[in-house]
């Protein structure tokens, strides 16, 4: 059995890794997928504890972090597209105005 | 038994680790002798379908074809192009085959022939049937060519949409028998048909209790055919490789041994997903005699359940071919309006005729007044009439969803025929639009 | 048994930060969006060493199959794919970095190195959370959460289909040749008559 304290340290190394991604990239979608690796970071943690705890609870924790994330990006990608449509650009620095 | 094996072998785990190396190696190489033997048996049907010979020079009936059709493979240059993504155009159809080998992990091949016993594999190969969807799409970008990226963008829009009725349909079957476990499916088909085991006290075990004949059963294996059509892109669904319009599809840049395991991927995903539908619909190995011989003889039952399951498979693969010799291709459009107008409408009606029979079938058996769970109309149970005799709540059920679903279909083939009156016009503002009607 | 289930996680560990760090300094948008996909996988395969096969499928199904090829239409309908040439970075990137590594640092280290997690959980040890069990946590405690999660998902469904059909009668019809060449010479029309309107089109 792996110790716990080892999927909580590799989960807060990715989670790390998607905020590296967040604040230092300007394509909206690496931003994305940057905010998925950190979504996912998270789940690694629940399971973890849910097996740690031997509970049902944790993993359905993580079911609802990923019908979350589903939803997110089929809104997010909708919108991404829908900008990149009116402005031509998937630069973040760029859309920086509310108006179309 | 486990001690005396760690005495001979070592440890428990080099014990498991042999044990899935050798079904590992079975299976890597009965599947790709599958898809040879499938590569010729497809050539000689179409071939007597439009009244030719086919293959008929290599070996017996031209059954070693498809080995100098390997060698020829082997052989042939590797081309990558020069611009395009060296690495994503090499792995793309690792990606895209890979997938298809591990369903062959889960479905089981006859009676005790499962490689790997997971309570989910029905889930499990919903997910993994989807992964290849990347492979297609990393083979269409990496070639770094219009009809490649044309046609990968086909197939994944294809792919998705009907995987959402297909998934829909395997969980109605869910729904239906209550198990995620292909294994589990077959032992609940035996018996005699729509009664199931019911009567197996009474009339011994015929092995034809399969789901297709219930109506919840047959419409679930109408969509989920249809859909492993157009999964594995068989003909009136093979617009990602339409040769006439976009060359090869995702497949236009690839050549030797990449395009063979391609080709190997599309065929394999074919035959596991028979697979698939004859263990969930056609009653898995059940068949008159087999479970008497698997309980008289399990070595020989279990060669003759192998047998009866492949060639349920084999003839689902043969309705392939055939439909390949009769139909025209489709239009993008009337494929995506299929899916969307008639198929996804159909497996959620489908959904719901199999909760009624739930509902029918579980609704106060047994003690009634101690189950938390049911409650009553008026103080009355109002499928009390049924008492605890499941063949009549079966045959109700029965009359029940047959007429729903039968209601559900036609309704749905009258509402997406195209209105009498409509003028040439109108079709075309509609075609440009992507909505038009059915044929 | 013990060595072999750390060794896969060491594997598979090394594998998932590796993929990582490729989504996050990659150039190319579609490359990062493949090593995502490989990071997904890998952490798929960890839950199943951590005996969650539902999770783990779900995961398989969701994340791989559906939100990746999601992720990759998007990538195919915005252009400038490769991504070369153009700036990836914000200009004052290191202080963005500096700050990850004080949060990792400051914040997450000291927790994880600080609890104790040696300590055995109390209470009867229960089996492995299955299947069975969470479908029966979905009908009977989380019942509410359930229904909510369902219409948040129907309702993300119909925003997206709004949010993309916005122009879908200028956008979805195939022009035949004819119509093209006709709205190509209007075009060169209206730009010889009024160049400066129109300048910021004809740069694209």
């Amino acid at each position: 059995m792996v110790p716990v304290s080892y999927y909580v340290l590799l989960s807060a190394v990715l989670f790390t890794l998607g905020v590296v991604g967040v604040l230092t990239r300007r394509n909206a979608l690496i931003v994305f997928m940057s905010v998925e690796m950190m979504l996912n970071s998270a789940n690694l943690a629940l399971v973890a504890f849910a097996q740690r705890w031997q509970s049902a609870n944790g993993q359905i924790l993580v079911f609802f972090v990923i019908t979350v994330a589903a939803a997110e990006v089929a809104v997010g990608l909708a919108l991404l597209v829908t900008i990149f449509r009116s402005k031509r650009t998937t630069d973040i620095d760029e859309i920086n105005t509310l108006k179309g | 038994m486990l001690q005396f094996l760690e005495n001979i072998f070592g440890p428990s785990w080099i014990v498991s680790l042999i044990a899935f190396l050798i079904s590992t190696t079975v299976i890597l190489i009965v599947t790709p002798v599958t898809f040879m033997m499938m590569t010729w048996f497809e050539r000689r049907i179409v071939a007597r379908m439009q009244d030719r010979l086919g293959p008929n020079r290599v070996g017996p009936a031209g059954l070693l074809q498809a080995v100098a059709d390997g060698v020829k493979m082997f052989t042939k240059e590797n081309i990558t192009p020069r611009a395009a993504d060296k690495w994503v155009h090499l792995i793309a159809p690792l990606v895209a085959t890979g997938p298809v080998i591990f369903l062959f992990a889960v479905i089981p091949w006859g009676y005790g022939l499962s490689p790997v016993d997971i309570n989910v594999s029905v889930l499990f190969v919903i997910a993994v049937s989807s992964i290849s969807a990347v492979g297609l799409m990393m083979g269409g970008w990496g070639s770094n060519n219009k009809f490649a990226l044309l046609g990968a963008m086909r197939a994944v829009a294809q792919m998705v949409s009907y995987e959402i009725p297909a998934v829909i349909a395997l969980l109605s079957m869910v729904l239906f028998t209550g198990t995620m476990n292909l294994n589990k499916y077959t032992e609940l088909q035996g018996g005699l048909p729509i009664l199931g085991n019911t009567l197996k006290d009474v009339i011994p075990d015929l092995g034809l209790g399969w789901f297709v004949f219930t109506p919840i059963g047959l419409v679930g294996f109408m969509i989920f055919f249809i859909c492993i059509l157009s999964e594995g892109e068989r003909t009136p669904f093979d617009i990602p490789e339409a040769d006439s319009e976009i060359v090869a599809g995702y497949m236009t840049e690839y050549s030797g041994m990449k395009f063979a395991v391609f080709y190997m991927g599309q065929f394999l995903f074919n035959y596991a997903l028979s697979m698939v539908a004859s263990i969930i619909f056609l009653g898995g190995w059940n068949f008159p005699g087999i479970p008497q011989l698997i309980s008289i003889a399990p070595p020989i039952g279990a060669l003759a359940s192998a047998v009866v399951l492949g060639a349920k498979a084999w003839f689902l693969f043969f309705v392939m071919i055939w439909l390949r010799g009769a139909f025209p291709r489709l239009r993008m459009d009337q494929l995506m309006a299929f899916a969307w107008k008639f198929l996804l409408p159909l497996a959620l009606i489908n959904i719901l005729s199999a909760a009624l029979w739930l509902t029918i079938m579980l609704w106060c058996t047994g003690d009634c007044t101690q189950n938390p769970w049911v409650f009553t109309v008026g103080g009355i149970n109002p499928l009390g009439w049924l008492g605890n005799s499941p063949v009549l709540r079966q045959l109700v059920g029965f009359v029940l969803t047959a007429i729903i679903n039968a209601g559900a279909f036609f309704w749905l083939l009258n509402v997406n025929r195209r209105p009498a009156g409509e003028t040439p016009a109108d079709l075309a503002r509609d075609q440009a639009f992507g909505t038009a009607s059915l044929p | 048994m013990n060595i072999l289930i750390m060794v896969i996680f060491v594997v598979l560990a090394a594998f998932t930060l590796a993929a990582g760090v490729m989504v996050v300094t990659v150039k190319n948008i579609i490359h990062a969006a493949l090593w995502l996909i490989a990071s997904f996988f890998s952490v798929a395969a960890m839950y199943l060493l951590m005996e969650a096969e539902f999770i783990a499928i779900v995961q398989v199904l969701v994340y791989v199959g559906a939100i990746s090829i999601l992720v990759l239409f998007a990538i195919m309908l915005t252009r400038h794919v490769t991504g070369e040439g153009v700036r990836q970075l914000y200009k004052r990137w290191w202080i963005a970095l500096i700050v990850a590594a004080a949060l990792f640092g400051v914040l997450i280290v000291p927790t994880v190195f600080n609890y104790e997690w040696a300590v055995q959980p109390s209470g009867a040890q229960i089996s492995i959370a299955s299947t069975v069990e969470i479908g029966t946590a979905f009908m009977r405690e989380y019942l509410l959460p359930f229904e909510v999660a369902s219409v948040l998902l129907l309702v993300a469904l119909i925003g997206a289909i709004v949010i993309a059909f916005e122009e879908r009668s200028t956008r979805r019809r195939v022009l035949t040749l004819a119509e093209e060449v006709e709205q190509r010479r209007q075009r060169n029309e209206s730009l010889r008559l009024a160049p400066t309107t129109h300048a910021s089109e004809t740069s694209e």
